[in-house]
Parts: C-alpha cells; sequence; structure tokens
C-alpha cells in the first residue's frame, strides 16, 4: 500500500499538536451546490429518448423534476433564512433529492467547480455513477480514473490518495468495482475512504455483490441498467454525510420515548420475531423506535444506515405497503433478504426483513397485528411527540451532583433563573457555553445527538460542525498516531472536545471563548445526564447486536 | 436480464394464499381477483393503478422499489362485487427476475406501454411472450396502452395494439391515468373479459 502524498499525514498531526487557532480553510464551509451560479442555468431535461422517462414534462424518471427544482433553487436562500428555528435541526427544504445537474459534463466549467465529486466506474472503466453530470458523458473521465488505478496496480501496488492541491482524490477498489471521491472539503481520507465505503455498501443493498459476477462473465459489463432508478438513493445517502452523524460513527440512534413505550414495542416486534421473521425493525425517520432479531441474527448499524436511506429515500414506500428484495451487505452481502414495508405515517414505518421469499402475506398481516397493539400503547402518537418535542437539549443540562432519577426535559430552567446566571459566559446555548454533544455508547453501538442550540441553527453551521466531529472522529481512531484518550480543540468557530473512555466517546461543541476546566466539567455533567435519561434515549437490553 | 443469477427464488415457491390460487373466489357475488401490472419503467403503471385505487394522479412520479400492493373493491352493473388485489411491480431490469414472485398465482396480468415509447411496446411483448412460457396457462391478459393523452407524441399506433393483443389472445384498452381516461373501464372490463373467458369453475363458483 503506498499514498501518493504523504501530506496526509501532516495535516492530521497538526489536529494532534493542539495549536490553535487552526488555518481557516480547515473548517471553511463547502458553500452550497444551490449557491453555484451556474446551478440555476436552464438545462434541458433528461434524454426524452430514454426509456425511462415518462413523457410528461414535470416527471422525470430517475432525473427528477429539473424545472421544478430551477425555480426552488433560486428561492433556497429565502427558504434558509426562514426556516432558522425549524423545529428539525436540518430543514431539508434546501435540499432536493435526486440527481442535480444531469447536463453537466467534465467539460462544464460548473462541474469543475463541484465541491465533492463521488464516482463508480468498473474496472474496464465504464462510468457507473457520478454525483453530477450524466453518467455516459463521462466515460472518458471515467477511463481516466480507470487508467490511473491499474497504472498503479501493473507496479503491484494500490492507489489510495493523491494530492493535488486543495484537492484530494480518494480511491477505493471493491473487487471489479472502483470508488472514487475527489474533493476540496478538506474532510480527512479516513472520512472520505468511509464515504466510499458507505456507498459501495448501498449498491450491494440494491445489487448484492453477486453483481461482479457480471463482470467475470462480461468484463465490459455496464452496470447503469441494474441501477436504473436509484440517483434518488444515492443522492440522498450523500447528503447524509453532512448531517447524519451515524454515516462515520457506525452506530444508531433512538427516537427519545419513555421506558415503557420502547417496551410495548419491542415486545410485540419480538413476538414477531418469533413466528419467523428475521429483522423486525420499527423506525421513525432515521431513528430507531424498536428493532428485534431473530436467533442469533444480527445487525450491523451500518446496514441499518443503508436500510433506512434506501427506504426513506424511495418514495412509492409512503404510498403503499411494498415487498422488495434487500440485501443487508454486513449480514450477508450474497444474498437477498426480502424486505416488507409499511409507513403508518410520514414518518413512522416497519420493517419486517425475512429469507423467504413468499412470506408478503404472513407479514402483511404481523403488520396488522403490530399496528393494532401500536395504535393501542399510543406508540405511534408518542413517536409523533417526541419528533415534535426533539430530543436533549443542552440549554436542559442538569448541575451535578445528581440525585434520583430523571427525565428529558425535565430540568429546563428559565432563563432568568438565578441557577442560570450563575453560569459564566452562558450566554446562547448551555451551559459553559456548550453548544452541542454527541455521545456514543460503544457497548449498545448507539449514539445521542443533542437537538442544535441557536448558535448552530443553520444547515451550513450544521455541516460544519459535523465535519469538525468526523475530523475529531477520523484523529482519535487513527491506528497510526492513536489511540487517544481526551482532545480539546479551539479555533475561531467553536472548542471542540473529545473524551474516549472503554465505554463511550463524547464530542462536544463549546463557543469558542469557553474556559477549558468549565468544559471539562460539563463534559462530565452531560456524561451523567446521559446515564440518567439512558432508558429512554437508547434501546436497552436484548440487544440484536453482536459483531 | 442482467444479473437473474443473483436473484434466488426465482422459481421455487407459490406467491400467495393458496386459497386465491388463480385468483378464483368462492362466490359468484363477491369475487376477489389477484392481478399483477408488468412493464417497462416510466410507463404509467404505478399511475393507472394509483387512478384507479386513490384516484389521484401524481405528475412527480415515484419510481417504485420492488411491490407494492394495493386493493381495491368495485361493484359491477349486475351488482357483483370485485375485490381487486393488485401487484404494481418495478420496471427496472433488475427487477426482472423477481418478477414470478408476483406473477405467479395471479389471474390478471395487466402489460403496460406508453403510447410514446416504442421502446416500451418491445419490453411488452417481452412481458407476453415471459408469461406465455412461464405463467399459469389460465392467467388473463391485457395490454394497454398507456398516456393516451399525449397523442401529439404518439409512437406506437393504436392498430399495432389493437393486432398484437389480438394474435396473442389479449384484451386491448388505451387508458390515460391523467385524464381518468379508460381506467375504471379497463379493470371493470378486465372482469368482464376474463368472465366470458375463462371456465366457469375457476372465477364464479
Amino acid at each position: 500500500m503506498s499514498e501518493m502524498s504523504s501530506s496526509e499525514h501532516d495535516s492530521e498531526s497538526s489536529i494532534l499538536l493542539h495549536l490553535p487557532p487552526l488555518s481557516q480553510s480547515l473548517f471553511d464551509a463547502e458553500p452550497s451546490d444551490l449557491q453555484q451560479p451556474n446551478g440555476s442555468a436552464a438545462r434541458p431535461s433528461s434524454d426524452p429518448s430514454s426509456p425511462t422517462s415518462s413523457g410528461y414534462a414535470p416527471e422525470r424518471g430517475s432525473s427528477t423534476a429539473t424545472s421544478v427544482s430551477h425555480v426552488e433553487e433560486v428561492l433556497s436562500n429565502e427558504i434558509q433564512e426562514i426556516t432558522i428555528h425549524d423545529p428539525q435541526p436540518l430543514s431539508h427544504s434546501s435540499w432536493l433529492p435526486g440527481k442535480r445537474h444531469g447536463d453537466e459534463d467534465d467539460a462544464s466549467i460548473s462541474w469543475r467547480k463541484r465541491k465533492k465529486h463521488f464516482f463508480v466506474l468498473s474496472h474496464s472503466g465504464k462510468p457507473i455513477y457520478s454525483r453530477y453530470g450524466d453518467e455516459h458523458k463521462l466515460a472518458g473521465f471515467s477511463a481516466t480514473l480507470q487508467a490511473i488505478i491499474s497504472f498503479v496496480e501493473n507496479g503491484g501496488d494500490h492507489v489510495k490518495l493523491v494530492r493535488a492541491g486543495k484537492h484530494q482524490v480518494v480511491f477505493l477498489v471493491k473487487g471489479p468495482i472502483y470508488l472514487v471521491c475527489i474533493s476540496c472539503t478538506e474532510e480527512p481520507y479516513e472520512s472520505l475512504r468511509g464515504q466510499l465505503e458507505i456507498i459501495h455498501g448501498q449498491m450491494i443493498v440494491i445489487l448484492t455483490k453477486s453483481v461482479n459476477r457480471c463482470f467475470e462473465k462480461n468484463p465490459k459489463f455496464d452496470m447503469t441498467p441494474l441501477l436504473g432508478g436509484t440517483d434518488i438513493v444515492f443522492s440522498s445517502l450523500i447528503h447524509s454525510f453532512s448531517w447524519n452523524p451515524a454515516t462515520f460513527l457506525h452506530a444508531y440512534t433512538c427516537l427519545p420515548l419513555a421506558y415503557a413505550t420502547r417496551q410495548a414495542a419491542g415486545a410485540i416486534l419480538q413476538d414477531v420475531a418469533d413466528s419467523g421473521v428475521l429483522f423486525a425493525i420499527l423506525m421513525c425517520r432515521h431513528k430507531v423506535i424498536s428493532l428485534v432479531g431473530a436467533q442469533k441474527a444480527s445487525l450491523h448499524p451500518d446496514d441499518m444506515l443503508l436500510l433506512a436511506n434506501f427506504v426513506m429515500s424511495s418514495e412509492s414506500f409512503r404510498t403503499s405497503e411494498a415487498f422488495s428484495p434487500v440485501c443487508l451487505p454486513r449480514y450477508n452481502a450474497l444474498a437477498f433478504l426480502y424486505a416488507y414495508i409499511h409507513f403508518f405515517d410520514d414518518d413512522t414505518y416497519l420493517m419486517l426483513l425475512t429469507t423467504s421469499s413468499d412470506s408478503f402475506y404472513h407479514l402483511k398481516d404481523c403488520r396488522i397485528g403490530i399496528e393494532a397493539v401500536l395504535l393501542k400503547s399510543n406508540v405511534l402518537s408518542e413517536a409523533q411527540r417526541s419528533l415534535l418535542d426533539g430530543g436533549m437539549r443542552v440549554e436542559d443540562l442538569p448541575p451535578l451532583p445528581r440525585s434520583g432519577s430523571s427525565h428529558l426535559g425535565q430540568h429546563r430552567v428559565p432563563s432568568d433563573s438565578p441557577e442560570r446566571s450563575r453560569e459564566p459566559d452562558c450566554g446562547v446555548g448551555g451551559a459553559a457555553g456548550l453548544w452541542h454533544f454527541i455521545y456514543r455508547s460503544i457497548y449498545l453501538d448507539q449514539y445521542i445527538s443533542s437537538e442544535f442550540s441557536s448558535p448552530i441553527n443553520t444547515p451550513k453551521q450544521q455541516k460544519r460542525l459535523y465535519r469538525g466531529y468526523q475530523k475529531l472522529f477520523a484523529s482519535m481512531h487513527d491506528k497510526g498516531i492513536g489511540p487517544h484518550k481526551t482532545q480539546f480543540r479551539r479555533d475561531e468557530n467553536y472548542v471542540l472536545l473529545c473524551w474516549v473512555t472503554q465505554d463511550f466517546e463524547l464530542y462536544a461543541a463549546f463557543d469558542p471563548l469557553a474556559d477549558k476546566a468549565l468544559a471539562i466539567k460539563t463534559c462530565n455533567r452531560v456524561c451523567q445526564w446521559v446515564k440518567d435519561v439512558e432508558n429512554e434515549i437508547f434501546l436497552l437490553g436484548a440487544s440484536p447486536f453482536s459483531w | 436480464m442482467g444479473c437473474g443469477s443473483s436473484f434466488p427464488d426465482r422459481d421455487s415457491r407459490q406467491f400467495g394464499r393458496p386459497n386465491t390460487e388463480n385468483g378464483g373466489g368462492q362466490d359468484a357475488r363477491n369475487l376477489r381477483v389477484k392481478l399483477v401490472l408488468l412493464g417497462d419503467s416510466g410507463v404509467g403503471k404505478s399511475c393507472i393503478v394509483l387512478r384507479f385505487v386513490r384516484g389521484q394522479f401524481d405528475a412527480t412520479s415515484k419510481v417504485t422499489v420492488g411491490a407494492s400492493f394495493l386493493s381495491q373493491t368495485i361493484a359491477l352493473q349486475d351488482s357483483t362485487t370485485v375485490k381487486f388485489e393488485i401487484w404494481d411491480t418495478a420496471g427496472q431490469e433488475r427487477y426482472a427476475a423477481l418478477a414470478p414472485l408476483y406473477y405467479r398465482g395471479a389471474a390478471v396480468a395487466v402489460i403496460v406501454y406508453d403510447i410514446t415509447s416504442p421502446e416500451s411496446f418491445s419490453k411488452a411483448q417481452y412481458w407476453v411472450k415471459e408469461l406465455q412460457k412461464h405463467g399459469s396457462p389460465d392467467i388473463v391478459m391485457a395490454l394497454v396502452g398507456n398516456k393516451a393523452d399525449l397523442q401529439e407524441k404518439r409512437e406506437v399506433a393504436v392498430q399495432d395494439g389493437t393486432d398484437y393483443a389480438e394474435k396473442n389472445g389479449m384484451f386491448f384498452i388505451e387508458t390515460s391515468a391523467k385524464t381518468a381516461d379508460n381506467i375504471n373501464e379497463l379493470f371493470e372490463d378486465i372482469v368482464d373479459y376474463a368472465t366470458s373467458k375463462l371456465h366457469h369453475d375457476v372465477l364464479a363458483a
């Protein structure tokens, strides 16, 4: 294994030397695509001769609505302004699913200016997927990427990373499938490679790994038709790299719920699992309400991420109950499972997975039974309420020492209370300038992320914070120079504090002026708080997770 | 068919309840018909079903994943009620090998093409051949030319559809899910067509 640049570690070591302030560019937010002047240029819709195109102007098969997106792109700045106090931490109103800029190719200036490209190509250089632009027009570009990979491989080596000025080119070879990321976002190599791994996993969810056999039979096999209509799945996944911590934490998160409510859901799912269902998963958006696996069956958090993304991004599942083959790459990358999918409402959905292709009617009956129990125990309405209420808020952080049991939201202190004014540097956010935190339980493989407080309330700021966390995660887990136990880093945007123990990892963001000793004390309070409410924020016991 | 080999179980088990085999109900006044829609992606299968079941048309069509299951009950003029159990299958190539899962045990197969797309008409003929080869010999097939509202873009003549359907013993109709034209007729007439075509003991008790 060789790296074509040695500067990769230089950037990492600058983090670990704790030398604030880091250069501004390190945390430069990636300007949204929507603000690209070229992005709003009028462009023709997808090829009208394509068999997937519907013939109706506003619905363009897999390539989504181009004329609509034009209008929304123009409006997007205003939309972002208005949604600052949106209860959802990340307003999705400014993000449009599906492939955009489908008319671009490598000759377009707008295409070249995109901050982060993802490509998938075959070992013969045939394009399979491109985040931007039409795959078929990028055949020459794909061939170039393939040439780079095979040139190095012919020398008995593998290319992992190429640095060119501000750009990093990250390569991942998965048998006959090559994945490449070209990015000038300053994300660490490990993060980008992890994102390529996840993209490859999503491909396996849709096709299984046995797609590799097609390349054995015919090296020039064209894989694009097999992925027809899945642009939206990949664009949604790539979008989640900037808002969903599960993509780098390799853990899942639960919807905060009263312990009894989650227990009620778990009990009925367990009944179903005992009747021959492999996995029964009840989710609300990307958060788990409860899940149960058949004996000895274990589910990896990455599989859950990919499954949830697949289901959430495919609009047709919301229309009616569905039965679809899916593959869980970490469970068995070679075979399909069959998923019964039903949305109880806009947000809450049930996935029942089985190995048997003829069990639709059985699973449908299971769902009817589950739905009756969920309604009776108010699980669905509680889930909706939890969505509205949100999860842990830094403003509610209870003071130490703790005594007795605690509940979410119980400690909301009025802003004029004496308790709050005792805290120095309180300002906005929580105690001691705490703005946000993520707590990952290593034993449970679950994480809890606080709601975003007012200093971090635009998608752009949130993306920047996640990029900061990702960098922390990568440096804390760097095998070459790690592992590390704590890290305290200050720049002009915030103080980032990371604390890793055998049981948990804590990532916290503070006001850039926060006091170090106070910040550390606050982290202890956060950990205690998480322990106090773990019944409500985590799925405990009888976990089918093991790996 | 690309990676057909990657789909297991393609020719094993029967799909559906044993008592609804071939879609036959027990009572002439209460029929249950299992129906499957097949055809290329983007021809409007889901739009036809959603127009029929919910009376809706959404121009921003969603790509179907796997297959969606919907049901709708209608009353015929002779006061017979027919409950349709509809499998709306995905048109994408990767799902082609899975189609037997959904068409096995179906009484009616509705094969849809887009009158503005000759490719989709060829794909419809592929499905007809597939069903003739691997489907139940009793299955009633309907050929449907959808998007009939797009007359100015028409590339498949009505006569081509009629001729092909006649040659293969199929029911034929052109529809528009957008304008709702012939949608209810499709489902009502297919029952009439099936009852007259099939043996008495298959569809009616």
